[in-house]
């Protein structure tokens, strides 16, 4: 009940006015569930934004308004317990991955994503996260990384990657314009995507580097909603960049992680705003757009149809939406299809939020993945191609779940196999 | 008592003072909200956020009500879009725009304005009455609308369709005596003015903050909402 209790006193806390009006702003309509992957994928009633972000209501309702002090002293309203905050954390963490996509249905335009994420502060606050993902968090608060990517392994990793595909990858360079962040994702299970950024970085001649300081660009405890951890996780990167004195931070193609620094860290840690921090799709956008490097028109035209996925925190939550758009339109015109919806009404992966990292939560992330299986279907795409390294896990993962035979790759891949050397 | 005297007394002193409760009501609920605080963004804008917002306003007040199939939800729950629509417009047609609710105004405000002709309004207030009746039974069969929904959410409905439907008895002298539906109406209308502030029919106030920061969240994010 103590934990409990720090959980509300969270909850509460986080209920600014910017919270409070939104809260107060539901009209129940109950819209949003019509938004969510995983309540279409299910049916499950409890899956609805709106419910998901109810123990949030009633704590502001009985700490705030007359009406809800009024309610729960009659007992109109039940006192939030131990159990309902269990029930909760289930609520939001298996079964939301923050993409925010029932903002853009809600009739009222309720940020319901920043309110789930309120949530998830108080649910860590009563340390009710599931076991898997806070054993992530302690991770990489002791060993700088959730996928055991110590010291150690960042650098024999780094450098076998830098051997194997023969690029040049420049290490702790003191001046160097841009501080490259990847995710351990990348560097464990897709080492390609490093090649792939050092070509492409390389051959625009950008002077650049990676920080062995800040060298983990994940962020689990945004995904755990803890401030604290979501603080230590982004000054660990901020400090890595203020001792080499970079101009600006490129995080690589990981959705959260770019949602934390690019847009809370300055609410957290000012000296964020001493650096411009992009996505490495925008940084794309930029090299291709003045020509920076030069891309083959049509690559991948003759290697069947081929479809984008949008990533909920890149594209609708990030901003990059025509980037990928437009080297896709050079790189297969023909070959490249829409998905519907797309673009920021895309459908989320099901993967993110911390989801793929909590193996109980395996049957609702598949049953959301069907959802992808017929849009892509749809179109008839043998080639999945995104900018998000935990949506490609997402992807690789549950193709062989479902045993298809799509190819899944990445944009920063395409763009380094099809350049113009 | 007679009607006529209860009648005098609903819209007279009763209706000042709901009125005046209402003001006052919704006053203090804006100032409760406001006064919880306000952090400052300091993350720079990749948009622009008053665009945003201008965007987010013209597609709730444009889009929404209006246009709502060109949003890929609606075929998944059309009763929602068609029932909130035709309440909404009944509701804000009848009393902007009905000549007897504009007398009223006048009085109040001291000026009036042009209004439509009463078949007009009479056709959109049954559409907001039939509109109304389509949120109650969606409320019922919907199972994520069971959940969410309790005594609160009923109540709401109720306090809002009666004076709609007095209104609508009272315009064609159904069923009973006309001082007996203007009184039933005026006393409902008291009654529902009285508890918007306390309840979530209040919403309409803070549909202006939420549509605003959904249109800054989008705005700066350079994405079009």
């Amino acid at each position: 009940m103590v934990a409990t209790e720090q959980g509300l006193q969270t909850l509460v806390h986080e209920t600014g006015g910017w919270v409070a009006s939104q809260l107060e702003a539901c009209t129940r309509c109950g819209m949003c569930a019509e938004a969510c992957h995983f309540y279409q994928a299910t049916g499950n009633p409890e899956y609805a934004p709106v419910w998901k972000v109810e123990v949030l209501r009633r704590a502001y309702e009985q700490r705030f308004t007359p009406v809800g002090r009024f309610k729960s002293l009659i007992g109109l309203e039940k006192k939030i317990t131990d159990q309902d905050l269990e029930h909760w954390s289930k609520l939001n963490y298996y079964a939301c991955t923050v993409c925010n996509k029932c903002a853009l249905v809600c009739p009222m335009g309720i940020d319901l994503g920043s309110l789930l994420h309120g949530v998830r502060a108080g649910l860590s606050a009563a340390g009710v996260v599931p076991d898997e993902l806070m054993a992530a968090v302690n991770k990489q608060v002791e060993e700088g990384s959730p996928l055991g990517m110590t010291d150690e392994v960042w650098d024999s990793r780094l450098e076998w990657v830098a051997d194997e595909w023969e690029e040049d990858i420049p290490r702790d360079v003191k001046g160097a314009d841009t501080l490259v962040v990847f995710s351990s994702i990348e560097v464990m299970k897709f080492p390609t995507n490093i090649a792939a950024i050092a070509k492409i970085l390389n051959a625009a001649g950008e002077k650049w580097t990676v920080s062995s300081k800040a060298r983990e660009v994940v962020n689990f405890g945004f995904y755990e909603g803890s401030e604290e951890h979501t603080k230590l996780f982004l000054s660990r990167i901020l400090e890595g960049a203020r001792d080499l004195g970079v101009k600006r931070i490129v995080v690589t193609e990981c959705g959260h992680a770019y949602d934390a620094l690019r847009w809370h860290a300055a609410n957290w840690l000012p000296e964020a705003n001493d650096f411009e921090i992009i996505h490495i799709t925008g940084v794309l956008g930029e090299l291709v757009s003045s020509g920076r490097i030069q891309l083959k028109p049509g690559f991948f035209d003759d290697k069947g149809t081929l479809t984008f996925h949008d990533a909920c925190k890149i594209q609708r939550k990030g901003g990059h939406i025509q980037e990928p758009r437009d080297i896709l339109n050079i790189l297969a015109p023909n070959a490249f299809k829409e998905m519907t919806p797309n673009r920021e009404e895309a459908i989320c992966c099901g993967g993110g939020g911390g989801v793929i990292a909590i193996k109980d939560a395996d049957p609702i992330r598949y049953a959301a993945f069907e959802l992808k299986i017929d849009q892509v279907n749809k179109v008839g795409a043998k080639t999945v191609t995104m900018t998000c390294s935990n949506c490609r896990l997402q992807f690789t993962n549950s193709v062989e779940h479902f045993g298809l035979d799509w190819k899944i790759t990445s944009l920063v891949q395409m763009v380094a196999d099809a350049m113009i050397d | 008592m007679t009607w006529q005297s209860a009648l005098e007394f609903a819209r007279g002193p009763l209706f000042y003072g709901a009125l005046l409760f209402f003001i006052a009501g919704m006053l203090y609920r804006l100032v409760t909200v406001v006064a919880l605080g306000w952090s400052k963004d300091r993350v720079p804008d990749k948009g622009s956020k008053a665009g945003g917002v201008v965007r987010s306003f013209l597609k709730g007040i444009l889009i929404w009500p209006f246009i709502p199939w060109v949003k890929n939800t609606f075929s998944r729950n059309p009763l929602i879009y068609i029932g909130g629509g035709l309440f909404h417009l009944g509701l804000f047609v009848t009393i902007l725009l009905g000549t007897p609710h504009m007398l009223v105004w006048k009085s109040l405000l001291g000026f009036g304005w042009p209004t439509l002709p009463l078949p007009v309004v009479d056709w959109l207030a049954v559409g907001g009455i039939i509109g109304m009746l389509i949120l109650l039974v969606h409320r019922r069969i919907n199972p994520v609308l069971r959940l969410i929904s309790g005594p609160a959410e009923y109540l709401a409905w109720l306090v809002v369709f009666v004076p709609m439907v007095t209104g609508y008895m009272m315009t064609h002298h159904l069923f009973f005596r006309y001082e007996v539906l203007y009184t039933f109406h005026m006393f409902s209308v008291d009654f529902l003015l009285i508890w918007i502030p306390l309840s979530r029919i209040s919403h309409f106030m803070f549909y202006f903050f939420s549509r605003a920061i959904h249109g800054q969240q989008f705005g700066k994010r350079g994405v079009r909402v």
